[in-house]
């Protein structure tokens, strides 16, 4: 499976011949080209035209986020795989409202499945979560009757407060005490790592999407007009529970991360390089994780199910199966 | 003008004699898994082999993978990855020299796979003409439908890579 390239420092990147290297102070890293498939970029790097030209005919995706660790853009590549048909489809379903509001239940429904499959794991190892359960429990029932994406919106912004409520019981530190959540910038430690795994998500899907036939820039739950891209965000749901909020109480649990790993800036908290490093590598141990696939047949790792879930959609939208989300069975 | 300027191309010759659906999804534009080990074989098999031949070569809307000239004899060919699916590639180069033959060219045939060092020779007759004929107008009407044929087990499920599409 191709890789993820992470770079933290800075330095330079060029094209050489057929390959790629990263020039630093210290020397040079050359990265085999036809072995990864994206590019994440936190650190202040220099690079040229012919090297984004290169990128483009790998098929390659560069994510850049800034000093603060916020994502700050993508180099997305040319289009490479195109089909008017699907791009149409995927359109018609936005239009519909019927349809566009049938697809965000679905997103949502998944995404609430999810953060209880996390809380019972939990629950079933002492950690009295039964509040949290509960109020879960009776909001998805709400999830159905929404009658507008809008409604849908504020029933699952109180599905996540539920679910974030329970977080103090999981993670019981008190170097990590968590406030609710808030963003931009997060005011405490346990919301600057949701912020960074979010992001990471949203990358991880956007990469994804790349290699389908969808357009990452129609998506349901999410709206589409005002941004570039927004499938990736609805997609992200269902995978935020099961990959960043488990990295996150993993990480806690065994002290790998600890409050050192953590700045002042901004007026807010935020993860600092090593910190960042840390939770980057629990991340790519994760995504390449693979579990056994019930329908597949064989192993898939995470994010091979990010992929499946988007052929999900796609099947979806061409009216060939009804979407269902994957959720976890741990 | 016509509804649709959809034209039957050889590699849909080639997916009609393995997979109906995959006909479908490819006329759709819906390629499979760019990152499917098999398909970056045959990719790399293709790039790498017969460099000294003219290849790619396009001729209407079909794709003729290697031209070369031996004694005098204009020879078609078609690079596989290996002898796995003789009847579709035969059918598929049979298509070539049936266009071709419609364009007023007389050539031969021959299946290059360069893997297994085999060189097969194919001939387009009547039956083959026939067949192809037969061929043509079903693929046109699979692809006509609004929806792919509904995905179905078969032996060439395994290495496909359009596998995980059909059975997420």
């Amino acid at each position: 499976m191709k890789k993820a390239i992470y770079v933290f420092n800075e330095g330079k990147f060029k094209r050489k011949d057929n390959t790629l290297y990263f020039e630093t102070e210290q020397g040079k890293r050359y990265i085999p080209v036809e072995d990864i498939n994206e590019i994440h970029v936190y650190g202040e790097v220099d690079l040229n035209k012919r090297f984004l030209e290169f990128l483009t005919q790998k098929e390659i995706i560069l994510h850049f986020y800034n000093n603060y660790g916020y994502y700050s853009g993508s180099y997305y590549p040319r289009e490479h795989l195109n089909s008017g048909y699907m791009t149409l489809h995927q359109a018609e379903h936005y239009l519909d409202e019927q349809r566009r509001l049938m697809l965000a239940k679905l997103f949502v429904q998944g995404a609430s499945a999810n953060m209880l499959e996390v809380l019972k794991y939990y629950h079933n190892r002492g950690k009295d979560l039964t509040r949290a359960l509960q109020s879960i429990g009776n909001l998805i029932d709400r999830i159905d009757e929404s009658v507008s994406v809008e409604v849908l919106m504020a029933v699952e912004g109180n599905i996540r407060d539920a679910y974030y409520s329970a977080f103090n019981t999981i993670i019981d530190k008190s170097d990590f005490l968590f406030e609710g959540r808030n963003r931009r910038p997060p005011r405490d430690r346990i919301n600057a790592l949701i912020s960074f795994g979010n992001t990471m998500t949203y990358t991880a899907c956007l990469s994804e999407i790349y290699r389908t036939h969808l357009d990452p820039r129609i998506s349901y739950l999410h709206t589409t007009n005002f941004r570039r891209f927004s499938l990736n965000l609805d997609i992200a749901e269902i995978f935020k529970p099961i990959l960043v909020d488990r990295i996150i109480f993993y990480l806690l649990a065994r002290n790998m991360l600890r409050s050192t790993h953590f700045e002042n800036k901004m007026g807010g908290i935020l993860l600092n390089d090593k910190g960042r490093q840390v939770f980057v590598n629990e991340w790519e141990k994760r995504l390449r994780t693979t579990i056994k696939h019930r329908d597949i047949g064989h192993e898939v790792s995470y994010r091979r199910l990010i992929r499946l879930e988007l052929y999900k959609l796609e099947k979806h939208l061409i009216g060939e199966k009804l979407y269902k989300a994957y959720v976890s069975r741990w | 003008m016509p509804e649709t300027e959809f034209q039957v191309n050889g590699t849909l010759i080639w997916y009609y004699y393995i997979c109906k659906r995959q006909v479908w999804l490819m006329a759709h534009a819906l390629g499979p898994d760019q990152e499917d080990n098999n398909l970056y074989q045959g990719r790399t098999i293709h790039e790498f082999s017969y460099q000294r031949d003219k290849k790619e070569i396009n001729l209407g809307n079909i794709k003729i993978d290697l031209v070369r000239s031996e004694k005098g004899r204009l020879i078609i060919g078609e690079i596989k990855k290996s002898s796995k699916f003789l009847t579709s590639a035969t059918r598929q180069l049979q298509f070539y020299l049936w266009q071709i033959e419609q364009m007023g060219i007389a050539a031969c045939g021959e299946l290059f796979i360069p893997e297994e060092k085999q060189r097969i020779e194919v001939i387009l007759d009547e039956e083959a003409r026939l067949e192809l004929e037969t061929a043509t107008k079903k693929i046109i009407d699979i692809v006509e439908k609004a929806a792919p044929p509904p995905a179905q087990k078969i032996k060439w499920c395994k290495p496909c890579a359009y596998a995980e599409f059909c059975w997420a």
